[in-house]
């Protein structure tokens, strides 16, 4: 496999799993901007623990992934049932404060950043094939999962909530205890995907986890459609591959290119390219072409 | 007779081994630069010296007789572009420049070390430069050994100074690089009171006040332009007078201090590794001509980084018989980085210096004066390592 087609299979990877954990809490109107200061606290814990502690890299990830749940948990416990304006606020503000702490830690190499992450197997080929395979897990496991939520109950109730909460709670609908799983949930998969997106560069610094990715994640999951998680899938890769592809003069208006798609999607179709209409008649379709058979 | 022959056909033999046959029509650099996004006005002039290194080098005969081309590649600031961009390049490239700026080269950089490809990181400090041995060099010494004699000799023309102040922001090697500064102020055994400059602060009033409650005799400024600009500005307000008792670090010499700071900056001391005022054919015309592209812009202090490599890479393909040829490619890219590593003598714009285990340890640093909106040379500071 060339190294350009695993850079852009390992990104795409991480941007979907990324889209999925704001996807998620968004099912409850909570935009939880959180998940990127878990991305970089798991991350550094993990890349702390690799080079410092030589913690085997599993290990690491594992706790990377307890590390952002825990973290989501507690501040699930403040902001579960808050309005979508509070919990943008306390994810700036956790970005900020995470910033901050990390620049001031010389262990995790404060504002230089981490360098020389080992190899995770052999050599520099299997600890390729060894990332890829574990973010394409993840991407199976984290979609499955949602998928599932998405058509059980607890989903319906979700859905109660991101219309009206005052609804809901009359549905006998705990918003609280919703939105406090899906945003626990959320935070244990960025905690985890922010230490894989460290082992993909082999190093870490603070500039790899601006508000930059709150804008590609933003715009792939309302172009993408945020009323099911196929937007996001199919969005992530096109909107990173699509640049790459840009011929060179058009290059610099790559930010302009993104912003219009976003107001030409937001006016013309505000539920973003798929929504839940759509997925639902592809599977009526499907199912009628089976019965065919 | 014999002899005289012998030693020409020797020399013949050797010249053609050592130079070997070049397959390649023309030399293309790739340039991993920041062309877009926040910092597309450094990532242009770094560009523009690439380039006009390139101009010069063809009009004089090219690279063994064949012309070069930098070959700009956007990486919009973004460690994701970078990596992607840098696993593009390294298939087929001989050498690059880049990556620029310093999150993209952490993302980027291992792709390179990993296909053992030379990349030249020519604007970042050595921190950044040295865990990529030998696949990169260093444009400058480590920063502590570095800066700790310049702010020496920065104290030393006063007398009168005990207490200093320094401002120190948060991003990238600032810090390391005010840790130079506190190492000059230890040697000399006087008192440093150290203020934080947050990095999304617009109003500095109360950090100032606090800061001169020190009533320190002398200040450096470790911080961006425009907030280093404003700092002074704010102390001007409240009465500071001694301007040459500040120090503004070299990263902070850029266009914004001199139009933020405006007459407030009359007389304050910066520090920076290039000589504009030098007066030399090649570097008059270099001037000329960035003036000529920027309407009459001054020249950045790290326009002539790349511009250096450029030359640096045509010395090594030339040194060492580098011909291009695809099937040599791992060997050639050796060649150049281990040329590389330990260039001496190089004739760059500005001065000629050598590398040591791909460090420039040799190149002198610079203490200026404003007068009058423009920087006059005040002391020249020779490496002593």
């Amino acid at each position: 496999m060339s190294l350009s087609i695993y850079y852009f299979l390992a990104i795409t990877a991480v941007n979907i799993l990324m889209t999925w954990a704001i996807y998620l809490p968004y099912r409850v109107a909570h935009l939880h901007f959180i998940t990127i200061a878990n991305m970089a606290i798991s991350g550094y814990l993990a890349g702390f623990l690799v080079m410092s502690l030589k913690l085997p890299f599993f290990w690491a990830l594992l706790i990377g992934f307890a590390v952002g749940g825990i973290i989501g948990y507690i501040v699930s416990l403040f902001i579960g049932d808050a309005p979508t304006f509070a919990v943008v606020i306390v994810g700036f503000t956790f970005i900020y404060i995470t910033r901050t702490v990390i620049e001031n830690l010389p262990a995790v190499g404060g504002t230089m950043g981490m360098f020389g992450l080992p190899n995770i197997g052999n050599s520099p080929a299997a600890h390729r094939y060894i990332i890829l395979a574990i973010l394409y897990g993840l991407v199976l496991l984290v979609g499955f999962l949602i998928h599932r939520f998405d058509s059980s109950r607890l989903g319906k109730a979700a859905s109660a909530v991101f219309v009206d909460k005052d609804l809901a709670t009359s549905l006998g609908v705990d918003i609280k205890k919703v939105g406090q799983l899906l945003q626990v949930f959320s935070c244990l998969v960025a905690g985890g995907t922010g230490v894989l997106y460290g082992f993909i560069y082999k190093s870490f610094h603070l500039d790899f986890f601006t508000f930059h990715l709150v804008g590609v994640f933003m715009t792939t999951i309302f172009v993408g459609g945020y009323t099911t998680l196929w937007g996001s899938l199919l969005m992530a890769p096109v909107l990173y591959g699509l640049p790459l592809l840009f011929p060179k003069e058009i290059q610099s208006w790559r930010m302009v290119i993104y912003g219009v798609i976003l107001i030409l999607i937001l006016v013309l179709k505000p539920e973003g390219f798929i929504t839940r209409k759509f997925v639902y008649n592809i599977g009526i379709r499907l199912s009628r072409k089976r019965g065919k058979i | 007779m014999k002899k005289l022959a012998g030693v020409m056909v020797l020399l013949l033999v050797a010249s053609t081994a050592a130079f070997g046959q070049v397959v390649v029509n023309e030399w293309q650099i790739p340039f991993l630069n920041s062309l877009t996004g926040a910092i597309a006005s450094i990532g242009e002039y770094l560009h523009w010296g690439a380039n006009y290194a390139a101009q010069e080098i063809n009009a004089a005969g090219g690279i063994a007789g064949k012309p070069v081309k930098v070959i700009g590649v956007d990486t919009a600031l973004d460690p994701q572009k970078g990596s992607v961009e840098m696993a593009r390049i390294v298939k087929d490239s001989l050498v690059a420049l880049g990556p620029v700026p310093e999150p993209v080269i952490m993302a980027a950089m291992p792709i390179a070390v990993e296909n053992g490809m030379m990349s030249i990181t020519a604007t970042t400090s050595y921190e950044y430069a040295a865990p990529y041995f030998p696949w990169t060099v260093s444009w400058f010494p480590p920063t502590e050994e570095r800066l700790a004699p310049l702010v020496e000799a920065w104290l030393k023309q006063f007398s009168d100074i005990k207490t200093v102040v320094q401002f120190i922001e948060p991003y990238g090697a600032w810090p390391g690089m005010a840790k130079g500064h506190t190492r000059a102020l230890g040697n000399l055994k006087l008192k440093e009171v150290k203020v934080d400059v947050p990095s999304d602060a617009v109003a500095f009033g109360p950090i100032v006040v606090r800061a001169m409650s020190q009533k320190p005799d002398a200040v450096i400024l470790a911080c961006n332009a425009e907030k280093a600009a404003k700092i002074i500005k704010e102390m001007k307000s409240l009465g500071w007078t001694k301007m040459n008792h500040i120090l503004v670090f070299s990263s902070a010499d850029t266009p914004e201090l001199y139009t933020t700071g405006g007459k407030d900056i009359e007389g304050v001391q910066i520090y920076n590794y290039t000589n504009d005022t030098l007066d030399t054919p090649r570097w008059n015309a270099f001037k000329a001509a960035y003036m000529a592209d920027h309407k009459g812009t001054q020249v950045p202090s790290l326009a002539p980084n790349y511009y250096d490599a450029v030359y640096m890479v045509k010395e090594a393909i030339e040194k060492t018989g580098v011909t291009g040829d695809p099937k040599k490619l791992k060997e050639e890219r050796k060649k150049i980085a281990d040329y590389l590593q330990n260039v001496k003598g190089f004739k760059g714009l500005l001065f000629e210096w050598d590398n040591v285990n791909g460090v420039a340890m040799t190149k002198p640093t610079y203490i200026f004066e404003v007068k009058d909106g423009k920087k006059k040379l005040v002391l020249e500071v020779k490496p002593k390592f």
